[in-house]
């Protein structure tokens, strides 16, 4: 049983105006894709492409037109309420602004201990507490924020506090839409590490958002490659970044900027005057 | 460095502060360079290191809060921080030129983008409008936009993402300036795009002769346009070099920690040797070296003072481990 299954997922935008005629946007076509147990898989694509529209699909955020999604061998379409609440816990996300995924007026404390709440987890407050401790000290912070307020922290903080929201309920699977695209070089490296740490100590399967080759690489076992809302490609990490078949994806590697001066004729020249 | 000839734009001992209700911070804390004529320095910094903050500057941009309070940009033998508001105006968009991070931001959404092109040759210069139209058309081809005569009648809403940011850079170089301030040019836009818009950045400047001043968080993007690369951390210059020497041996071990910690398209890597702990917030800089809390090679002196910035070769760096070797 596979954690994730798409299969044949559609969505279309329909805009009726008040005058003039209705018009139809496909945002995904056909997309089938499955994320396998305790594997990372990448989702890549430029802007655009429909790779957050996915992701919000998945969550049950945005409705879709056709196909179906399966999580952890469930169709989300035919889902009790009792269910559906199930699968927030099993199912958990980080996203890429983390100024504007915490309530400002929540502490620490708060923010991590509403999903237990919620579900109804660790009613006695002592061990909640213990709970949360450990929790904040698997992500690098310490107990001494619990009492403190977003505004306190800067950026790669609060992504930690994301992250540590998203692990309250023990998830198997984890979304994470450009989780650190928002943040400093030096934070960036910090955050990889420990969502690749996570996701070893506790076996989680990640569908990891990203527009960045390089970060892709370092964290993801399987990649598809998005287009217009098509995968064009989708194959493991270590076979496409070293045989990318697809055009695009070819294009796409190319125009990755590579950290090393003497690459860079190659990379300028990649850049072809196309499609302006 | 270089000779005081084939400098276009030098920097001296430039300070800048904010002004809060806490009290006033400095955010520049005295930054010193000489820009070479026809070359393109990059400043490199994280969030708060002040490298957007230099580059209001140089041009006096800031915003109402932030202040210059000390320190010179001398620009053909004259100090613009001491220039009338009349001379000001005839070096911005004449003689330097900017160019910000978000183009769809940075273009009037109800103007034409002919309308825009030619306000700013018109404001310069003593020409009908009709000549203005016709340079403003051939500076769109320039950049590689087609039908340039049909898409000056357009509005910002109808380019894209990349198209705008070809608009800001005709824009920015309808005057021929002698230096073109980037500020996170490409930031906003997709990697093939990003490398469209570099690559004709780096062409128009070799083919003006032009100097250029990039800012940038990306190291990759620095690799990939840059001559010579400038390190900002906590509002000062951590290492100065030449581009290939700085990613060959950086000396810094805040610019080693940023290069190690990188990850690559090119190879897989286990772990990354991240930088720990979080960058400086500028009011809360102590005396010390701004870096040295992060720093895992810190001397006990490190936190007490702030190092000099000393000559190393063909380097420029601010590191007490530098000191007397």
């Amino acid at each position: 049983m596979n954690p994730i299954e798409i299969k044949h997922l559609s969505k279309t935008y329909i805009r009726r105006p008040f005058l003039g005629k209705r018009t139809e946007k496909k945002v995904l076509q056909d997309v089938s894709l499955t994320l396998k147990e305790g594997r990372v898989l990448g989702l890549v694509g430029e802007s655009g492409c429909g790779k957050s529209t996915l992701c919000k699909v998945l969550l049950g955020i945005e409705p879709f037109s056709a196909g179906e999604v399966w999580i952890n061998g469930k169709n989300r379409n035919h889902l009790s309420r009792a269910e559906r609440k199930d699968l927030c816990r099993q199912m958990q996300v980080v996203f890429q602004d983390p100024y504007s995924s915490l309530d400002p007026r929540m502490n620490v404390y708060q923010l991590l201990s509403e999903p237990l709440a919620i579900h109804g987890l660790y009613p006695n407050k002592q061990e909640r507490k213990n709970f949360l401790r450990k929790l904040l000290e698997a992500v690098g912070l310490s107990v001494s924020f619990f009492p403190r307020y977003p505004h306190e922290f800067s950026g790669g903080q609060r992504q930690r506090i994301c992250i540590a929201r998203a692990l309250a309920l023990n998830p198997r699977i984890l979304l994470a839409d450009e989780p650190v695209s928002a943040l400093d070089v030096s934070v960036q490296a910090q955050i990889l590490n420990l969502i690749k740490k996570i996701k070893e100590e506790r076996n989680l399967s990640v569908l990891f958002v990203t527009h960045d080759f390089a970060v892709a690489r370092f964290l993801c076992d399987d990649i598809a490659v998005m287009h217009d809302g098509q995968i064009v490609e989708c194959a493991p990490a270590e076979e496409l970044f070293t045989h990318a078949v697809h055009p695009y994806t070819q294009k796409l590697l190319r125009a990755v900027p590579k950290p090393n001066p003497a690459l860079r004729d190659t990379w300028l020249a990649s850049a072809r005057e196309e499609n302006v | 460095m270089s000779t005081e000839e084939n400098c276009i734009l030098s920097v001296e001992n430039l300070q800048v502060s904010f002004r809060t209700d806490e009290g006033e911070f400095p955010i520049l804390r005295g930054l010193s360079y000489t820009l070479p004529t026809g070359r393109i320095l990059a400043v490199v910094g994280e969030s708060g290191s002040g490298k957007t903050v230099h580059a209001l500057a140089l041009l006096r941009l800031l915003p109402p809060a932030a202040h210059i309070t000390g320190g010179k940009v001398i620009y053909q033998g004259k100090d613009i921080v001491h220039l009338t508001k009349k001379e000001l105006r005839n070096i911005r968009g004449g003689k330097i030129s900017m160019i910000f991070q978000d183009p769809s931001a940075s273009l009037n959404p109800v103007l034409t983008i002919g309308e825009q092109l030619t306000e700013t040759i018109l404001a310069h210069k003593k020409i009908t409008k009709q000549v203005a139209q016709k340079q403003a058309a051939a500076l769109l081809e320039k950049v590689g936009i087609r039908e340039s005569e049909k898409r000056l009648q357009e509005y910002p809403f109808q380019f894209s993402g990349g198209m705008c940011q070809r608009v800001m850079i005709a824009m920015a170089l309808a005057l021929k300036p002698d230096v073109l301030i980037a500020d996170e040019p490409t930031t906003a836009l997709d990697v093939t795009i990003q490398a469209q818009i570099l690559r004709l950045m780096r062409d128009l400047q070799k083919e003006s002769g032009m100097s250029a001043i990039f800012i940038t968080h990306n190291l990759a993007v620095v690799a990939g346009v840059a001559d010579e690369v400038l390190v900002l951390y906590g509002g000062l210059c951590m290492e100065q070099a030449e581009v290939n020497e700085l990613f060959a041996s950086p000396l810094h071990p805040y610019t080693q920690g940023l290069l190690k910690s990188l990850v690559s398209v090119d190879k897989k890597k286990d772990r990354l040797p991240a930088i720990e702990g979080q960058p400086p917030i500028p009011s809360e800089i102590g005396k010390g070296c701004p870096f040295a809390p992060r720093c895992t090679q810190a001397l006990p002196i490190c936190f007490e003072q702030c190092p000099p910035l000393t000559v190393k070769g063909t380097h420029r760096v601010r590191c007490w481990l530098q000191e007397g070797k």
